[in-house]
């Protein structure tokens, strides 16, 4: 054999080790080659199969049962890092933990969110967009997120801005949202929204654009100090949002969480 | 609405990042990952091992693996998917071979050790699931058949024998050759697409 030829071999023979077809004088030949220096073998091949596996068995409607969920999760508890506490930036609240995707959307609770935001966004819908109410001078906001924010209105030309309904008990509060596709950049004015207690709950922002995935993008969660005044929190979204359709507010557990039941929904922006 | 090949990459990029937020500790990260994950890890455990306390034991000890292994992940040698799968595919035939009683071919290395040759870029394969499935369809048809009932049916060899009526030897040889071909027309995919700007 020619160096072309055992190379031709082993790598032939390295696509069935992969596939675990090897006989017994394959094994044999194989390890012979594999000590050989001519032959190097590297992941290709197995990087192949792997995405051919993923390929194949991605899209299975499989559903891992509570109690391997639990046996993840505690397994998981050794590698995590506890979070530092996030110094206020003086009153300017910015989202913090933001998520960095969105779960497969297959699973029932996308279908279960969908559904409860549009149903949400239809009741909105009926009772019509609401003023922001009492938008005063901003007591917490601090110059540069104000200036930012009016430098984004006055720099883009996509702007979306819609206006926050607060819900049930929050019908209260108000506030608009600012939002450019083209730069990415997006910020929540919120006016009497009740200051939370960081300790027992916090709220959180969620972006619905259908475009990207059926559901919401986790916007973060955020703090709002007690204090009459407007607080402005910028958006920083961590996947590219295309085409925003909503923006609700969810009150969640501290530091958030990656799947909101929606027991606590504050407000909603509906875009137009 | 963006191109499926745009939004593919632009997914998977948020999944580099949901990585190397794993690698920091991020709980919730490991969180997203599990649910993200979760599906496809078991599946190809299951698609290896027969026995549900195994397949348990392979999930578990794949999103370990997932742990530990998450710092040394490179982006540019292999999507999150492709990575996670590959983390899955060595922990599920390792428990099989358990299973079976087959003699190893040879040990497992150590997650740590067996990530250093994917350093190498001659291991690049970043493909996306569209450019898998364009490699599909290079590939003669009686290939694309015989790698349908395999990796996606779940097929042993003599049970491909026994549906195709093709000899043993044969449905080995397409499964080796069909195997290296897609692999050489993903690295031409992945070539071609690293000109393209990310957008």
């Amino acid at each position: 054999m020619n160096d072309q030829e055992i190379l031709d071999r082993f790598e032939e023979l390295e696509a069935g080790r992969i596939l675990g077809d090897l006989d017994s004088n394959e094994i044999k030949e194989w390890e012979k080659f594999s000590a050989d220096p001519r032959c190097k073998s590297d992941l290709s091949l197995e990087l192949a199969a792997a995405a051919l596996e993923s390929k194949y068995l991605g899209n299975e409607e499989t559903g891992l049962s509570k109690d391997l969920l639990g046996k993840l999760q505690e397994g998981m508890a050794g590698f995590v890092v506890p979070e530092e506490p996030q110094e206020s930036e003086d009153n300017v609240i910015r989202p913090a933990n933001w998520q960095t995707i969105l779960a497969a959307p297959k699973t029932g609770w996308a279908i279960a969110a969908l559904f409860a935001l549009l149903l949400i966004a239809q009741s909105f819908i009926d009772k019509g967009p609401q003023e922001p109410k009492g938008l005063t001078t901003a007591k917490v906001e601090t110059p540069s997120a104000k200036e930012s924010r009016d430098t984004l209105i006055s720099r883009a030309s996509d702007l979306v801005e819609s206006d926050f309904g607060g819900l049930e008990s929050y019908e209260e509060m108000s506030g608009t949202v600012v939002w450019s596709d083209e730069l990415q950049e997006g910020y929540m004015s919120l006016t009497n929204l009740p200051a939370n207690n960081p300790g027992s709950n916090q709220y959180q922002l969620w972006i619905v654009d259908p475009t990207r995935d059926e559901k919401p993008v986790d916007g973060g969660v955020f703090n709002i100090p007690s204090g009459d005044g407007t607080t402005i929190i910028p958006i920083r979204n961590p996947l590219v949002i295309t085409d925003p359709k909503a923006f609700v507010i969810t009150l969640e557990q501290p530091g958030g969480v990656v799947v909101s039941k929606q027991e606590i929904v504050v407000a909603l922006a509906k875009a137009s | 609405m963006l191109p499926a090949s745009v939004t593919d990459r632009l997914q998977d990029t948020s999944d580099d990042v949901m990585l190397l937020q794993v690698a920091q500790g991020n709980e919730r990260a490991m969180e997203l990952c599990i649910t993200k994950y979760g599906p496809l890890v078991w599946s190809i455990a299951k698609r290896h091992v027969q026995d549900h306390s195994s397949i348990e034991d392979v999930v578990q000890e794949t999103f370990t693996d997932l742990w530990k292994s998450a710092k040394r992940y490179n982006p540019d040698i292999a999507t999150t998917s492709t990575f996670v799968g590959l983390l899955a595919r060595r922990r599920a035939i390792d428990y099989a071979r358990k299973e079976s009683r087959r003699p190893k071919l040879e040990p497992l290395p150590e997650t740590e050790s067996f990530l250093e040759p994917a350093l190498e870029s001659s291991a690049a394969l970043r493909c996306q699931n569209e450019d898998v499935r364009s490699a599909l369809k290079e590939l003669p048809e009686e290939t694309q058949h015989i790698f349908s009932l395999h990796f996606d049916k779940g097929m042993t060899h003599p049970e491909i024998v026994e549906q195709t009526g093709l000899p043993l030897g044969t449905v080995k040889t397409r499964l080796r050759r069909g195997l290296i071909d897609l692999r050489n027309t993903l690295r031409r995919l992945d070539s071609g697409q690293a000109s393209i700007p990310a957008t």
